[in-house]
């Protein structure tokens, strides 16, 4: 994987958007008067989107630092590619704002070379070679043809530079969206659901390609339901159900006090007690093992040995984003549930069902 | 404005959808070439022949160019590349000024060839039949007309696509309009007074010799070629507003 090339020219702070505080913009979205500050910073304040009856998006606010990779998670229907069409001028908001470098998206004096964005894996003209493709986009954003060759040599599909997108595999048209991103090197990069549809080798690859992204300052909002690997290479979380945020910060912020130490031993009742005497509590399991909540083991130790208490395990069950993430989201689906013996078998899903993010639109 | 034109033109070039169109524009120049001229009965003196018709058939390839505009933006929303499109050119009403502006460049090497081909055609099968080679009849004006419309259908077409969106429906619309509907109006009573005010009426102004009413009945209200040609250029223009305004406006989900 090489670098890409730094961008031709430094991105000149659009100082001519100050001067029409007042304008609005013809897809609804209000001109903010700012003046584009290059740091990467997204902002989303109050952001609103009604579709008929129903609120996709209810009042999200979140800031996405520069230089963080933030994982933006939710289950389907959460309002996530809403968010994500708003944020990039697709969808007109029904209240609120969202901002890039302290402007919205279609204010951007050079948009692609300002913020990369892979929404779906299909956007692609069939009859289109991936090179053509990344080459139209390079014309209108007056970057050179050859950084076309060069983001697919970045992303692995220079074998396949010529080849019609038609005949692509689905990891293929995932590479291609996020070469796309790539093209005009923006310091911002948002990326909606890369993971979807990639063989193992694919997902692997995608980790290396966001830790690559990551050491060079990018800015990054990942949506994603591979919550592993958000949490391998993610330092910020936003969680959003029903089109509210339930939960935003550091991973670190996120985690404190939702590590469980877990103790096996013949006789736990004395170090239990002992345990409740120090202020932690422990909950007894069917097994008999006891789950603690502890960020660390040191003092369970401690306080086992001083009591005599004979130990077989004590071992720490850190930090799962997936665990957060399903207990902050609890409801969201009404699916039937698999875990439960004897539960009837699902119901075949009604004609027009559409599953996934985009299914209710 | 450049850097649009120059990706759109890249799209267009990067199908072949210009090679068929170009093989289809060709096709109906030539055969309503061959089929004006050869309908000419041997012998009709040089005064008898329709001079104007015989070197604006090519005229008639107009529906293609209007096919070829509807797909600019009708082929966006089918592949969903109006994603992409939009995050490289957010400003929407540029956009629409920027295709507006690639296909009519692009119409005019179309209009340039079927130009020729009417020449090339008329002038061999004119010569085959022993009849003077000559453009009377305001023949060259009527070149110069035809050749422009067909640019201001492509321009049409591309409004039609934005209003409709949806490429086959968008498509059944434009043929339907120009080779039925269009003809009905002309002679539905009431309507057919305002004929040449709606986009057939006033291309057919355009493109025809005025003389007899365009050949329409006379109760239609008369305007004059160039009036015509201002009243079809008003409507390309409103049908690409109004496309820009309920269609392109939409949130892109």
């Amino acid at each position: 994987m090489t670098a890409p090339p730094p961008p031709s020219s430094p991105e000149p702070p659009r100082q001519s958007l100050a001067k029409s505080p007042a304008s609005s913009h013809p897809h609804g979205l209000r001109h903010t008067g700012a003046v584009e500050q290059p740091d990467g910073r997204i902002v989303v304040d109050k952001l609103t989107k009604v579709f008929g009856t129903q609120r996709a998006v209810d009042e999200l606010s979140f800031t996405v630092e520069p230089g963080s990779i933030t994982g933006f998670l939710g289950p389907n229907g959460a309002g996530k590619t809403t968010t994500l069409r708003m944020l990039l001028g697709l969808i007109a908001p029904t209240a609120g704002t969202a901002t890039i470098n302290g402007v919205a998206y279609h204010s951007l004096h050079r948009p692609l070379q300002t913020v990369g964005a892979a929404l779906e894996a299909s956007s692609f003209h069939p009859a289109h070679t991936g090179l053509q493709h990344l080459r139209i986009y390079c014309a209108a954003a007056n970057l050179p043809a050859k950084r076309a060759d060069e983001v697919l040599e970045i992303v692995g599909l220079t074998n396949a530079a010529k080849k019609k997108t038609k005949g692509y595999s689905m990891g293929m048209r995932q590479r291609l969206g996020l070469a796309g991103t790539l093209l005009g090197d923006p310091k911002v990069l948002i990326l909606d659901e890369p993971a979807n549809g990639l063989d193992p080798e694919g997902i692997r690859w995608l980790r290396g390609f966001f830790r690559h992204l990551a050491s060079e300052g990018r800015t990054i909002l990942v949506s994603s339901h591979q919550l592993a690997e958000i949490q391998e290479v993610a330092d910020r979380a936003v969680i959003l159900n029903q089109g509210r945020l339930v939960r935003a910060g550091t991973l670190a912020e996120l985690s404190a006090g939702t590590s469980t130490a877990i103790v096996r031993g013949p006789d736990l009742a004395p170090l239990q007690q002992a345990l409740a005497a120090a202020g932690l509590a422990g909950t007894t399991e069917p097994d008999g093992s006891l789950r603690v909540r502890a960020d660390e083991l040191t003092q369970i130790g401690h306080l086992a040995f001083s009591n005599g208490v004979e130990l077989h395990e004590l071992s720490l069950e850190e930090f799962d984003l997936e665990k957060l993430f399903f207990s902050l989201t609890e409801g969201a689906h009404q699916a039937h549930n698999f875990d439960q013996p004897g539960a009837p078998p699902p119901q075949v899903p009604p004609a027009g069902y559409a599953p996934g993010e985009g299914g209710r639109r | 404005m450049i850097n649009l034109l120059k990706s759109e033109v890249l799209k267009i070039r990067s199908t072949q959808v210009w090679v068929w169109m170009l093989l289809l524009v060709v096709a109906l120049t030539t055969l309503f070439t061959l089929g004006t001229v050869l309908s000419i009965q041997t012998g009709t003196p040089k005064e008898g022949i329709n001079y104007f018709s015989v070197w604006t058939t090519f005229g008639t390839a107009g529906i293609a160019l209007l096919v070829l505009g509807l797909l600019g933006l009708t082929t966006e929303f089918r592949h969903q590349t109006i994603t992409p499109t939009l995050l490289a050119t957010p400003d929407r009403w540029r956009l629409l000024s920027g295709k507006a502006l690639a296909y009519v460049i692009f119409a005019i090497p179309y209009g340039l060839i079927c130009i020729v081909v009417n020449l090339v055609v008329a002038t061999i099968c004119l010569k085959a039949k022993s009849f003077p080679v000559t453009f009377a009849d305001g023949a060259i004006g009527g070149i110069v007309t035809n050749f422009i419309s067909l640019i201001l259908l492509a321009f049409f077409g591309l409004g039609l696509g934005a209003l409709i969106r949806n490429q086959a429906a968008g498509m059944v619309a434009g043929i339907l309009y120009l080779s039925i509907i269009n003809g009905l109006l002309s002679v539905i009573p009431v309507i057919r007074k305002v004929y040449l005010f709606e986009p057939g009426g006033a291309l057919t102004a355009f493109t025809t010799r005025d003389r007899d009413n365009y050949g329409l009945r006379h109760d239609v209200i008369h305007v004059s070629p160039m009036v015509g040609g201002l009243i079809l250029l008003v409507w390309c223009v409103a049908i690409l507003i109004a496309g820009g305004y309920f269609s392109l406006q939409r949130d892109i989900s």
